[in-house]
């Protein structure tokens, strides 16, 4: 699903799988429903423009979140390995006895 | 009745001190030790090659085997001479696991390499460490026929425990080059041909399995020459330079954890010295009192070390600064100033303990062995299970959040200063007002029990013998005193010009170096002991040495052995005969004592079950040193080689300095009688 896009010169979210929002209207509630979704979905993010985001506010949040965004996506395997976690063998130990 | 040694280890592994093996020290091993049959077993390897030397070296029966690395603690697997190879290739195996000392073996592989183990003499530790225990001993339990110990101690109370599997004792010697001292650990078993089958049968029955060949477990190897002595109580006896001492030395020598109380040990020497030694040692000695009373008070102090109240107070009114200019800049309101992450705060973020506590308690219930009975009588351990694997999901799903969240909130951090940056308008400082709260009021709580702490309790009071120790507990009664319980470098003089209040004190606590954070919860309120004798008074210098015997007596139990050097050279006899002698002989029945004395006190009155006479004899010009031995009520005492002594005369010998002398002390007591 596409949840960052760029129209009309500036920067939209879309947290609900169903509107696009202002990206100026992004609070740390719908950011944090972003980064589950990016972990959790395949999605789509507009890359970065800063000749098409005329809205310098929207530049400075849509690159931000963007980056961070694409990072995650890239690391999605590591953040959910867990062997690594406190507790692994004890609970492989009793999920097969 | 066959003497064996079934654990020795001939070739250095991950897990030893690198070593030399030598051929020559295996064979004098063997034979000083007259043994009747040893095994090989090497920590997680078995060599084809080597066996097959030492086998065709030594004339006794030799066993392979190998020392398993398993996941609680070791485990001695042992075969027939009889199929080398597929022994060696099953060692192989085990080998290409263990690779560094923190590899193991699971029950399961263990299975999958030998198949069937009851072909197999299966001994795990058991009373010696590391032992294997819990869930992975239950799956063992049935492929055992003993379970190796590391004491004649843990032999005799495993032994006598009819709940309990046969014990063994083996030397787990390291063979290597120039060894001089042997272990005198060995097992007696009543077993004619000496083949796994035959040896797993006789290891079943208790009663063919022993310490000693002739008198069960009455008596043990002490010594590597095979000089026994009593698992009970023995008297050492002899005259000056005949080597009681020595003898003490080597027994001591021979044990993984000896109480050896040397002669002069516990007697004082100097008066103001010996006061302050011994009042610092009861001190220290009791520090568990101080510990336990002050421990709940630790976790107190804890969490409020990392309250800053100074800057909680900066925070709130940086805030309502922020909040004010912010209101009077409403005009200056831009682009950047008006989206709405501007004015966001971060998400509070804190791991939830409980439910980690939770996920243990749950684990415990799953695992504890000794209560199993009882839990599985109300709960089904696979519910049990289940809810701990849920209660694990949740833990990490609320991990997960966390993770997410602190990715927010340091996107929120980013973004908002490069709109600050941009924007006109100056940014709402953060407040946590739930912590600030929070904080003022873990302080007015911690002030309450600060204060409690300082009213004066007696804490704690044990009778030991004819002495009280009593434990005080009160306020610091001046900087002096602080300095003297921190024994280092250190001004107190600013912390307790705020004693009154806690809070205070405690930031100025944290100012002094030299006192380390994890200790400061001690500082708060005074633990005074004091050790009081019969009458209620401070105790004498005599008291003192008494009293450090009794306790170190006392502390006897959770040795292997108690080994004590004259302890009359101290101690008045009437104290000798009315509380050490009583004592000693209760705790012979549970551990194994041994006393060097001249006195008749001690040596005619304690009640000993075995006697040992040291004696320098004197051949062809040149001094050796025997030990005639035996029960007291022998008529003679008998060595090594096989002479012997009178018991009668050399006791009266040792004990009264002679027949004469004992005959005119008696005739003086008739004569002062009379």
């Amino acid at each position: 699903m596409r949840i960052l896009k760029i129209e009309g010169g500036n920067g939209h979210f879309c947290a609900n799988g169903e509107e696009f929002v202002s990206i100026d209207k992004l609070d740390k509630d719908s950011l944090l429903k972003l980064v589950e979704l990016a972990l959790t979905q395949e999605v789509e993010m507009d890359d970065y423009d800063s000749e098409t985001l005329k809205n310098e506010a929207h530049r400075i949040i849509y690159r931000s979140v963007h980056k961070k965004l694409q990072e995650l996506v890239a690391r999605k395997d590591e953040f959910f390995d867990k062997s690594e976690r406190e507790f692994y063998e004890i609970y492989e130990n009793y999920k097969n006895s | 009745m066959k003497k064996v040694d079934f654990h020795i280890h001939t070739i250095p592994s991950v897990r030893d001190a690198d070593f030399v093996f030598s051929m020559d020290t295996l064979t004098r091993y063997v034979h000083e030790r007259s043994l009747d049959a040893i095994a090989i077993t090497n920590h997680d390897l078995f060599d084809l090659s080597q066996f097959i030397q030492i086998d065709k070296q030594i004339d006794v029966p030799v066993l392979p085997g190998i020392e398993i690395n398993m996941q609680s603690g070791h485990l001695l697997v042992i075969d027939n001479p009889d199929r080398l190879d597929d022994f060696q290739e099953k060692a192989d195996k085990i080998r290409a696991i263990i690779k560094t000392v923190e590899d193991h073996v699971t029950f399961e592989k263990l299975t999958e390499i030998y198949g069937d183990l009851g072909e197999y003499l299966i001994i795990p530790h058991y009373q010696k460490k590391p032992a294997i225990s819990g869930d992975e001993l239950n799956l063992i339990l049935p492929y055992i026929s003993a379970a190796e110990v590391d004491s004649p101690k843990k032999f005799v109370r495993m032994w006598n425990d009819t709940n309990q599997t046969t014990p063994v004792l083996f030397s787990d010697m390291r063979i290597k080059e120039n060894l001089t001292k042997f272990s005198s650990r060995s097992t007696y078993i009543d077993c004619g041909e000496l083949a796994v089958k035959k040896i797993k049968a006789c290891l079943r029955d208790k009663t063919k399995v022993f310490l000693s060949p002739l008198d069960g477990n009455k008596l043990f190897e002490a010594l590597p020459n095979g000089q026994m002595i009593s698992t009970g109580l023995n008297v050492i006896l002899g005259g000056r330079s005949t080597g009681k001492t020595v003898t003490l030395k080597n027994i001591a020598e021979q044990m993984y954890d000896p109480l050896h109380i040397e002669q002069f040990d516990l007697v004082q020497k100097e008066e103001e010295l010996d006061k302050r030694l011994f009042e610092e040692a009861v001190t220290r000695d009791k520090s568990h009192v101080e510990e336990n009373h002050l421990l709940p008070f630790k976790d107190v102090v804890d969490r409020v070390l990392s309250i800053d109240l100074a800057e909680n107070e900066k925070e709130v009114s940086d805030y309502v600064d922020s909040l004010m200019k912010s209101a009077s800049e409403s005009a200056l309101r831009d682009a950047f100033s008006n989206t709405a992450i501007f004015d966001e705060t971060t998400f509070p973020v804190s791991s939830d303990d409980t439910l980690k506590a939770l996920i243990r308690s749950t684990q415990q219930l799953v695992e504890n062995v000794e209560y199993r009975k009882i839990i599985e009588k109300h709960i089904d351990r696979s519910q049990l299970r289940k809810l701990a694997c849920e209660l694990i999901e949740e833990r990490w799903r609320q991990e997960d959040e966390i993770r997410q969240k602190a990715v927010v909130n340091s996107l929120i951090g980013e973004i908002k200063q490069a709109l600050d940056m941009k924007s006109a308008v100056a940014p709402i400082s953060p407040v946590d007002l739930y912590r600030i709260t929070l904080d003022k009021i873990r302080i007015e709580r911690f002030t309450e029990i600060v204060n409690l702490l300082k009213c004066e309790k007696d804490i704690y009071d044990e009778t030991i013998q004819d002495f009280r120790v009593v434990a005080k507990r009160g306020p610091f009664r001046g900087a002096q005193e602080l300095h003297d319980k921190l024994a280092r470098q250190a001004s107190f003089t600013p912390a307790y010009r705020v004693y009154e209040n806690p809070y205070q004190y405690l930031q100025e606590l944290k100012c002094i170096s030299a006192l380390p954070n994890t200790e400061i919860y001690k500082y708060f309120a005074k633990i005074d002991y004091k050790i009081l004798n019969n009458d209620g008074a401070e105790v004498s210098g005599g008291e003192r040495s008494e009293f450090r015997l009794l306790q170190k007596i006392k502390r006897a139990t959770v040795h292997d052995i108690l080994l004590i050097d004259e302890p009359e050279s101290g101690f008045d006899n009437i104290f000798l005969k009315t509380n050490v002698n009583q004592i000693i002989k209760d705790l012979s029945k549970t551990v194994p004592v041994v006393i060097v004395t001249h006195n008749s006190t001690i040596g005619a009155s304690v009640g000993a079950d075995y006697l040992l006479h040291t004696s320098k004899e004197y051949k062809d010009g040149k001094a050796i040193y025997k030990i005639y031995s035996g029960y007291p009520t022998d008529t003679y005492l008998t060595s090594l080689d096989g002479s012997n002594i009178e018991n009668y005369s050399s006791t009266i010998n040792a004990l009264e300095a002679g027949v004469d002398a004992y005959k005119a002390r008696s005739e003086f007591y008739e004569n002062i009688k009379n």
